[in-house]
């Protein structure tokens, strides 16, 4: 047990954070206060430092607060082993690069847009942009 | 017909179940290619795995967990009787 030395101000000043987003942390159920002043204050132990910087690396890497929540546990756990780790960072990993491909087919859809709109000349009413976006028909409406 | 089967290698517990669903897919004649993920992503990708292990069944997304042998015997007659 780590003695709860922080208030919520040092552990966010430490941590390059909020301290809104520990309180948001906190009814995550990310972070927990280690005690409580007898004015109410919280107060954290000295790992809450480590535990905001996990959180905020597993952020960094497309990890949701819900996931996060689960490689939080598996670390706790005796039964869970790296793999297990592995395989949830290999399954965000398709979860990233599926959304990076979908991504790019929208970026070609605009670009296809942009392309049709050359001078930028025409009234707003004539705009092939917003007249290709009315139909949503075609590769446009199709992207992923 | 052709199963892919997408998983990362070093799951303990994926093994014996890949292994009965390949004796599943080989009695029923059917090509079996086990692919690790991280060597084809790009594959996993354009047939919308996102969760593994996933099974495709010629091209197409069949099982996003993995199924039963009977589920996949059952999946591989229906596609027969489609074709």
């Amino acid at each position: 047990m780590t003695r709860a030395v922080l208030t919520i101000g040092k552990l966010a000043q430490a941590g390059g954070i909020s301290t809104d987003a520990l309180r948001y942390y906190e009814r995550e159920g990310l972070m927990a206060p280690a005690a409580k002043t007898d004015s109410g204050y919280r107060l954290y132990g000295e790992d809450a430092v480590r535990r905001v910087r996990f959180i905020q690396h597993a952020q960094a890497c497309g990890f949701t607060l819900a996931e996060i929540r689960e490689l939080l546990h598996l670390r706790q756990s005796d039964s869970a082993c790296c793999n297990d780790v592995r395989q949830r960072a290999i399954e965000k990993k398709l979860q990233l690069a599926a959304k990076i491909r979908a991504m790019q087919s929208m970026s070609a859809a605009l670009e296809r847009l942009i392309v049709e709109c050359a001078d930028g000349a025409q009234a707003v009413n004539e705009c092939p942009i917003l007249a290709a976006l009315e139909q949503l028909d075609g590769d446009t409406e199709r992207a992923p | 017909m052709k199963i892919e089967l997408f998983h990362a290698p070093g799951c303990e517990r994926c093994a014996p179940l890949m292994a009965e669903l390949q004796a599943a897919a080989a009695m029923s004649g059917v090509e079996w290619c086990e692919i690790n993920v991280l060597d084809s992503l790009e594959r996993a990708v354009e047939l919308g795995v996102l969760t593994l292990p996933a099974l495709a069944i010629d091209g197409v997304l069949v099982f996003a967990t993995l199924p039963t042998p009977a589920q996949l015997r059952e999946a591989l007659r229906q596609r027969d009787k489609d074709a």
